[in-house]
């Protein structure tokens, strides 16, 4: 009998969804890098990456779990443009105990012929970080070869202001629940207003996630976010379908519409 | 569709069954998809936990023993019971223990079916509950 975990931790159960993160600078739309969303067993209720990651997260195996979605994603990533950057979604817990997580993934992007340099890890923080030494440690060993580090989810759960001067990240990715609707909200533009401004002391860039209308995106440019992550601006879908719509050529340099998603197949942007 | 497999909004009522035997979760799922509910199946206790977490269900069949070290369906049950009073619950069981039995009923089984179950008695349980839902 295999079980569900046993599943889950073969590479070739998982898939991989790619979701562009949009650089916006006066109206002009370039594609800066994908986020890597992995998609559990297909035709299962695990095939959604919340429910995915719920389960993982309950069997206490993010870490063993991590690894495999690496691989999935590296697979993946071969077939992206040399110059695209990938972001992944890793578990704090994976990074702050003595896995071995940096040396795989270093070893493993490399049997892959994929430079370190085009991958920025988003930790993922659901628990209380218990081994902050030991995080930090291998975050220093990420980033001085070249990794960038994101902080997820960052204003819920535990991606709080300690993880902000621990971890030090080049990026915080504000949560879709500060950003969807902000354009009519005064209290969430105090929020993006806050951030924006501590993420310039700290020499961090802002990533807002999840904006939901044209007034969003635009009221976030007034405040001075210009990554913008969001379905409307592309959802989340397969390596194939982004190329079958021509998004990843010449994203350097296009001009993402509005709007994009219309006609493309849907897929459930639940990040991890 | 059985009508009995309908929820008043005409949808079908789900059914979450848990059991570690892949064999039989695969009758019984077999079984009840054909008498029109929507069947969910784990073989553990944590699987179980998410799809409770995300789902709804009307129904909830548990083993109560759920791997060879622990009677994982006396957590099950009290789950379920922490989510939702809605969820009914129906405990399969190889064993006789009244303790056992009295326990399971405290944390919130609405019925016991020894093990292994006839699949019309299963079928019949379920009815009852989701009749008595209604």
């Amino acid at each position: 009998m295999t079980s569900l975990l046993e599943t889950i931790v073969d590479p070739r159960a998982l898939s991989v969804c790619f979701q562009p993160i949009f650089e916006i600078r006066d109206g002009v739309r370039l594609i800066d890098s994908v986020e890597a969303l992995i998609r559990g067993p297909r035709s299962t209720k695990f095939n959604r990456a919340d429910i995915l990651f719920d389960y993982v997260r309950r069997k206490r195996a993010e870490a063993a779990v991590d690894r495999s979605c690496v691989v999935a994603i590296c697979n993946a990533a071969q077939l992206l443009p040399s110059h695209m950057r990938v972001n992944i979604n890793v578990h704090a817990v994976t990074l702050d105990h003595r896995s071995g997580f940096v040396e795989f993934f270093k070893r493993h992007t490399k049997e892959r012929s994929l430079r370190l340099e085009r991958f920025t890890l988003e930790i993922v923080e659901h628990a209380p970080t218990s081994n902050v030494p030991q995080l930090i440690d291998s975050l220093v060993a990420l980033r001085d070869s070249g990794v960038r580090i994101a902080l997820d989810d960052v204003g819920l759960g535990q991606s709080n202001y300690r993880m902000m001067l621990d971890c030090h990240p080049q990026y915080f990715k504000l949560d879709a629940y500060f950003v969807r609707g902000v354009a009519q909200d005064a209290k969430r533009i105090a929020v993006v207003r806050s951030l924006v401004a501590l993420a310039g002391t700290l020499e961090s860039t802002v990533v807002a996630e999840g904006a939901s209308s044209e007034d969003d995106l635009s009221r976030l440019a007034e405040l001075g976010v210009t990554f913008m992550q969001a379905n409307i601006l592309c959802p989340a879908m397969p390596l194939e379908e982004l190329q079958r719509l021509g998004h990843l050529e010449g994203a350097q340099a296009s001009h993402a519409p509005s709007g994009a998603a219309v006609g493309m197949e849907m897929c459930v942007v639940a990040q991890h | 569709m059985w009508l009995a497999a309908c929820s008043p909004a005409g949808m079908a009522e789900k059914i979450l069954i848990i059991d570690d035997d892949e064999q039989l979760l695969s009758a019984y799922r077999e079984y009840l998809s054909e008498r029109g509910y929507e069947v969910d199946c784990a073989q553990e206790l944590e699987e179980a936990q998410t799809l409770l977490a995300f789902f709804p269900y009307s129904v909830v069949i548990t083993d109560l023993r759920l791997s060879k070290l622990a009677f994982g369906g006396l957590d099950v049950i009290k789950h379920v019971r922490e989510q939702t009073l809605q969820s009914r619950v129906i405990v399969l069981t190889g064993y006789g223990w009244p303790e056992l039995k009295s326990e399971a009923s405290a944390s919130g089984a609405d019925t016991f079916l020894q093990k292994p179950a006839r699949l019309t008695d299963l079928g019949a349980a379920v009815d009852m509950l989701i009749g008595a839902k209604a």
